[in-house]
């Protein structure tokens, strides 16, 4: 009996464990998809993920039928832009944080078309954009982010592998910084 | 003595259950905030601003580049629909209807991530690129052996796990929580 309540009190103190490392997991976290993205390029440059190989390791768990860009921007430096024209086929955009949380997602359904144009607003930014004390270029998207650091990621999904390398030359063709 | 010998098998008991439960809940979700359907498992909230605690863990453990929430959904299947887990050795017919979505994707994995089709074959089956029945089901085959059809070439041995996106699910309301019905995975021949 006594044997018994002694583990139960394990099972309870099992439970605690549990929620101890589910909860501080995020923070030990090392391999963080911030810092993948981070070590793939430099800020307000977009950088063209490399294909992944057959059998080779893909640690941000790309799907092989499409191609992806990456831009951080940080919006402490100004509002960040995300401009360029893409190919006819299906594509979508995600803003995330630097906890690798997605701020914000849409794709080229969203009556869009070919035509990227996105500004990245922080709370106050917004703020300042409602006064009109910030000029911005007609027909751009304004999305408000709460963080200030955060990166963009382009997927396009070419509709043959043919058509791989001109998907490649958009995806790079797209321009990304800050509006100053 | 005794006392000790409770207070050892407490904790023993404690750390079995405290890291054997984290570790099972984040492995595929099956446990906890996951998506179920058939043999096929996703976090529906991992494409959200702030996802719960345990989708935000598995998110922080595999460090991946998941879809935002009106980008998409990936289910991910490492067992047939006997609960029989994906084997590299038998042959695999994915069967059915896939939900509304502007395209999907189908790819078989090794346990690290790791893609496993033939290295100079297609790498991944997709929708624009598979024949269908005439009432627009599915009849797809996944082995290392010859099939008919959409065949995806595996190689190599050992477990492996079948990732199906789903690319901008129009005909959810928002979210791809609602997913009611997803393709079969049904074990036919396997080599000795």
């Amino acid at each position: 009996m006594r044997t018994l309540l002694w583990l139960a009190a394990g099972v309870i103190l099992g439970l605690i464990v549990h929620l101890v490392v589910i909860l501080s997991l995020p923070a030990f976290a090392t391999e963080t998809v911030w810092s993948r993205v981070a070590a793939a390029g430099p800020e307000d440059t977009v950088v063209v993920l490399p294909a992944i190989a057959p059998g080779a390791p893909n640690p941000l768990q790309l799907d092989p039928a499409l191609s992806y860009a990456v831009c951080r921007v940080n919006l402490a430096h100004g509002p960040g832009v995300v401009s360029g024209t893409l190919p006819d086929t299906f594509w979508s955009l995600a803003i995330f944080n630097r906890a690798g949380s997605v701020v914000y997602s849409t794709t080229n359904r969203d009556g869009i078309g070919q035509n990227l144009n996105l500004g990245i607003f922080n709370a106050d930014q917004t703020h300042l954009l409602a006064e009109q004390q910030i000029e911005i270029a007609d027909g751009l998207l304004i999305v408000e982010s709460p963080d200030d650091d955060v990166f963009v990621v382009v997927r396009l999904a070419a509709p043959h592998d043919v058509e791989r390398p001109r998907a490649v030359a958009a995806l790079a063709g797209i321009v990304c910084g800050n509006i100053k | 003595m005794r006392f000790l010998v409770h207070l050892v098998l407490m904790i023993a008991v404690a750390l079995v259950v405290g890291f054997g439960l984290s570790y099972y809940s984040l492995t595929d979700g099956r446990l906890l905030g996951a998506l179920r359907v058939g043999p096929w498992a996703a976090w529906p909230a991992i494409g959200s601003a702030s996802p719960d605690p345990y989708t935000r863990a598995y998110l922080a453990r595999t460090g991946a580049l998941q879809l935002g929430l009106s980008e998409g959904l990936a289910f991910i299947a490492s067992s047939d629909g006997d609960g029989q887990p994906l084997d590299r050795s038998c042959r695999y017919r994915i069967e059915g209807t896939t939900p509304v979505a502007s395209f999907w994707t189908l790819e078989a994995v090794a346990a690290d991530g790791g893609n496993i089709a033939r290295p100079d074959g297609p790498q991944e089956l997709q929708s624009r690129h598979v024949a269908r029945a005439n009432d627009g089901s599915l009849l797809l085959y996944v082995s290392r052996t010859l099939a008919p059809d959409n065949w995806l070439e595996i190689t190599g041995q050992g477990a492996f796990r079948l990732i199906l996106t789903l690319y901008d699910p129009t005909n959810l309301s928002g979210s791809a929580a609602a997913v009611q019905t997803l393709p079969a995975i049904v074990k036919e021949a396997c080599a000795a």
